[in-house]
């Protein structure tokens, strides 16, 4: 089928951020995701938890709590100020001081009018919710102490705030404290100690839930201000709590890693005497769970070592189907590595900083599986820090390596790199157009002569490269007028056409040589992860979140024959179960009926002149077609030849000389780097 | 011993003399210097007895010298405190005034800025330029206040924590397949140091 020369390589050393904040909207079933560095990230629980939309952060911007009303989000952070998030344009619409120092907390009212904020000064600032913006109206009565956590009462007249030592109850509407609920420190050591309440849930029964960094969960009786149970569930902090929908459970998320689940029943069968009772306990984290989000049907954590866990609840959804597996995210859902195909380099993109590294070469030739000796290392060219605060967005190398760009969110910037001898040159190309403002996407040209940029209202921005300044030559815009932001771009590599997607599940088609929209992709309900324009057939191969692969021919405007078989056939059940997206698609130079991809955890190559697999046959059958003679190979081969010995992989791309380039971050390397975890005595250790 | 928080009393006697006792009845002596005494000592006969001074009155008089006296050290210490503050005000006041001539002499041939100096300050003459220092607000210390809250609460002294090699190494030996500890490629991965534990 053929051998390729793989470059693994292992120096990109990608670093994941914490996970800080979430806040769930069950109405658009969209998941906000806090990083420590600031970013926010958006994923669609609908469409097989796919990372729609990354907002990039910025030096100093922490965001310690997010919160929807509605469709819009807000975040506080130790700034001080309130950020609304544009998630059109995919950057901060406004911020707003509340002149209360760093901000730990924010939440919104049911009714979606007021927004309270908990600061240091240990004032709870209410703002009203406008149309454009939010407007501040009250300071409630004053306290002593930091106000770290708050939490509506459903019927908007009164909130809990958790602080140090102690909870109090507001009355929301003449702004008074009218209870204080004393929360008891840890014993021994501990009594010296402050205890923090982290987190607290008001139901509708006026039961306050809170978990404090003494390691209990304790039900308080709002009306009478007075404890009803404890739970001591951990020796170090409870830091997160989350409740249904429907008010029955509650999960609690501590430093030691795990989530514990408390369910509001009665403890005999068929009695009604309903209490909080603890049940269930999951161990999905390596280190501190620092947000946790309850939805009807899963438990959504995350914290400190940076992985997105779904777990859900085995009495919601049915056994054993792929709804109920356990699903983690742990690498992003877009390419962070672009490579430059004929200069043999790679871009790697960091939030503050770019690297580009020219690969090494190697000598010899070997059979399957050997390594081969390496003749000359990669080496770092460039080491290029970001202008300004805010981090990189998007990033691209032209394939000739001569260019290199990087988007923020407020700006652009373009290099021209000069590679005489042994020198490596670059310099700022200063004067761009206007209309290069920002961008979401960046993509060069295959002969390095046009550079293309997504901007707003899904439109594409072509410019011409000069290194003294470069022109806008046009701005191509696509008919359906939707504001929904590009996050796929891709080029052929004869200069023809040119395809974006955009996070409505839409794929717009532009001829490049007429400089006007060619055609509209029919939208599948799924949004695109990846896609891909065969440089022979000039087909646009598209795959999708829930794993579904279509190829569409953009001479005939029509899914291709081949596509049209697969559909009918239906992907083969493993491919469909895999949990993480296909992030490239790249072409064989040599064999256009060769079609590589691939995921996290495998590469990928569609031979369609191959027949596709049966349901019922194995899908990873590499190693055993291995095994058997030549005869027999060629009877039971099938078009997806997929091999698992790279891991964790965050990029693939086949270069010009039949080589593969595999980009790959164990995930040992990057638990290796998170802070430190808590010290757990285990039995016999 | 209870006598040690008294500071040393000036010993006086004070007698309230029996009304069928003859003789004038001599008053406290004020503050019970010697020359007083030697005084009243010459008025009084010899065989008197000392005046006596009730418990009451000497504990009263007791605490309130030692109030007098910690009021004088609290209100030296406040003035000490006056007198910085003010020498650090004239300080910040010097310095801006100060600040202006000596900024970036290259400068200098480029636009000028316009700036409205408090008439305390100095007037500027010569070729000199303004540029604004970049300084730490309140608002970046206060939320360095906040951030080293959090580390120190999650990661401070009492945190029980351990290393990340450590958890590796125990998923390791409790592991289904068991192996050994881990090594990392890199000597000063997952180190327990105040910068690698910060949780941003």
């Amino acid at each position: 089928m053929g051998e390729f020369t793989v470059h693994r390589v292992r120096f990109f050393d990608y670093m994941p951020s914490a996970i800080r904040a979430m806040a769930f909207n069950p109405r658009t079933e969209r998941l906000a995701v806090a990083r420590a560095d600031g970013a926010v990230e958006i994923f669609n629980f609908a469409d097989n938890y796919f990372q729609e939309k990354v907002i990039p952060g910025r030096d100093g911007g922490t965001v310690e709590a997010l919160c929807w009303v509605g469709p819009r989000l807000f975040g506080a952070g130790l700034n001080g100020a309130i950020t609304e998030y544009d998630l059109e344009n995919l950057r901060p619409r406004y911020s707003v001081e509340a002149y209360g120092g760093p901000i730990w907390t924010v939440s919104g009212d049911s009714a979606g009018t007021m927004l309270a904020v908990g600061c240091e000064d240990g004032t709870v600032k209410m703002f009203e919710i406008l149309d454009e913006t939010i407007r501040f109206q009250r300071n409630l009565e004053r306290q002593k102490g930091r106000i770290i956590s708050l939490s509506w009462h459903p019927s908007g007249a009164l909130i809990a705030a958790g602080m140090i030592d102690m909870i109090r109850i507001f009355d929301a509407e003449t702004g008074r404290a009218t209870h204080r609920l004393l929360v008891e420190r840890g014993a021994g050591a501990s009594k010296s100690r402050e205890v923090v309440v982290w987190s607290v849930v008001f139901l509708s029964d006026h039961t306050i839930v809170s978990g404090d960094s003494a390691g209990k969960v304790q039900f308080w009786d709002g009306h009478t201000g007075t404890l009803v149970r404890t739970h001591l569930v951990t020796k170090w902090d409870v830091l997160a709590l989350a409740v249904s929908q429907d008010e029955s459970s509650v999960v609690a998320g501590t430093s030691e890693s795990i989530v514990v689940q408390f369910q509001f029943i009665s403890s005999t069968v068929g009695r009604q005497d309903n209490e909080w009772v603890r049940t269930r306990t999951f161990k999905n984290h390596s280190h501190d769970v620092r947000a946790l989000v309850h939805t009807e049907t899963a438990v959504v954590s995350g914290g400190m070592d940076t992985q997105l866990v779904v777990r859900p609840l085995l009495d919601k959804v049915e056994k054993n189907t792929q709804e109920s597996s356990l699903r983690k995210i742990a690498f992003p859902h877009r390419s962070l590595v672009c490579c430059a195909k004929k200069a043999g380099l790679l871009l790697f993109q960091f939030p503050e900083h770019l690297e580009l590294w020219r690969l090494g070469e190697s000598e010899g030739h070997g059979r399957a599986g050997d390594s081969l000796p390496v003749k000359r290392k990669p080496e770092k060219l460039i080491h290029l820090k970001r202008k300004g605060d805010d981090h990189i967005r998007c990033s691209a190398v032209s394939p000739c390596g001569g260019w290199l760009v990087y988007a923020t969110v407020s700006g652009v910037r373009l290099y021209r790199i000069q590679h005489d001898n042994n020198n490596i040159g670059v310099t700022k190309v200063s004067k761009l157009p206007k209309s290069l403002c920002s961008a979401h996407q960046l993509c060069f040209s295959s002969d390095s002569s046009k550079l293309f940029a997504a901007s707003g209202l899904s439109s594409v921005v072509v410019v011409a490269l000069d290194p003294l300044e470069c022109k806008h030559l046009h701005t191509l815009r696509p008919k359906s007028g939707s504001r929904q932001p590009v996050h796929l771009l891709c080029v052929s590599d004869d200069g023809k056409w040119l395809a974006s997607a955009n996070t409505d599940c839409e794929v717009h088609v532009y001829n490049l040589k007429k400089m006007k929209l060619h055609c509209k992709v029919p939208v599948y309900s799924s949004c695109p992860t990846a896609i891909g324009i065969n440089p022979v057939t000039s087909n646009l191969v598209t795959v999708h979140a829930d794993q579904q692969v279509f190829e569409f021919s953009l001479q005939q405007k029509e899914y291709t024959e081949w596509s049209r078989r697969l559909q009918q056939r239906g992907l083969h059940p493993v491919w469909l179960q895999r949990d993480t997206p296909v992030a490239h698609i790249t072409f064989n130079p040599r064999n256009p009926a060769h079609i590589v991809l691939h995921d996290v955890f495998m590469l990928c190559i569609i031979d369609q002149s191959l027949p596709l697999p049966e349901a019922r046959t194995p899908l990873l059958n590499q190693m055993m077609l291995r095994s058997l003679p030549e005869a027999e190979r060629s009877r039971q081969s099938h078009a997806f030849k997929i091999c698992k010995s790279f891991q964790h992989l965050l990029s693939m791309t086949l270069l010009d000389d039949q080589s593969l380039v595999a980009v790959e971050r164990p995930l040992l390397d990057i638990v290796s780097q998170l802070p430190a975890p808590v010290r757990q005595k285990k039995f016999a250790t | 011993t209870a006598a040690r928080w008294f500071l040393p009393v000036p010993w006086s006697y004070s007698t309230q003399r029996p009304s069928h006792c003859s003789g004038a009845r001599q008053g406290p002596a004020a503050g019970g210097e010697a020359s007083d005494l030697g005084g009243l000592l010459l008025e009084s006969s010899d065989d008197e007895a000392p005046e006596e001074v009730t418990f009451e009155d000497s504990k009263t008089q007791a605490l309130r010298s030692m109030k007098d006296a910690l009021d004088t050290v609290r209100r030296e210490k406040e003035q000490l405190k006056e007198k910085r503050r003010r020498r650090q005000e004239l300080f910040q006041e010097q310095k801006v005034c100060v600040l202006a001539p000596s900024t970036d002499q290259s400068d200098h041939k480029t636009n000028s800025f316009r700036v409205n100096w408090t008439p305390s300050c100095f007037s500027l003459k010569g070729n000199y330029t303004v540029a604004t220092v970049k300084e730490r607000s309140s608002a970046t210390f206060q939320q360095q206040v906040a951030q080293d809250f959090i580390q120190s609460r999650l990661y401070g002294p009492g945190s029980c924590r351990t290393t990340n090699n450590e958890l590796l190494s125990l998923q390791n030996k409790k592991g289904r397949n068991q192996s050994a500890a881990v090594q990392f490629v890199k000597k000063d991965w997952g180190e327990f140091s105040p910068k690698s534990v910060r949780p941003c």
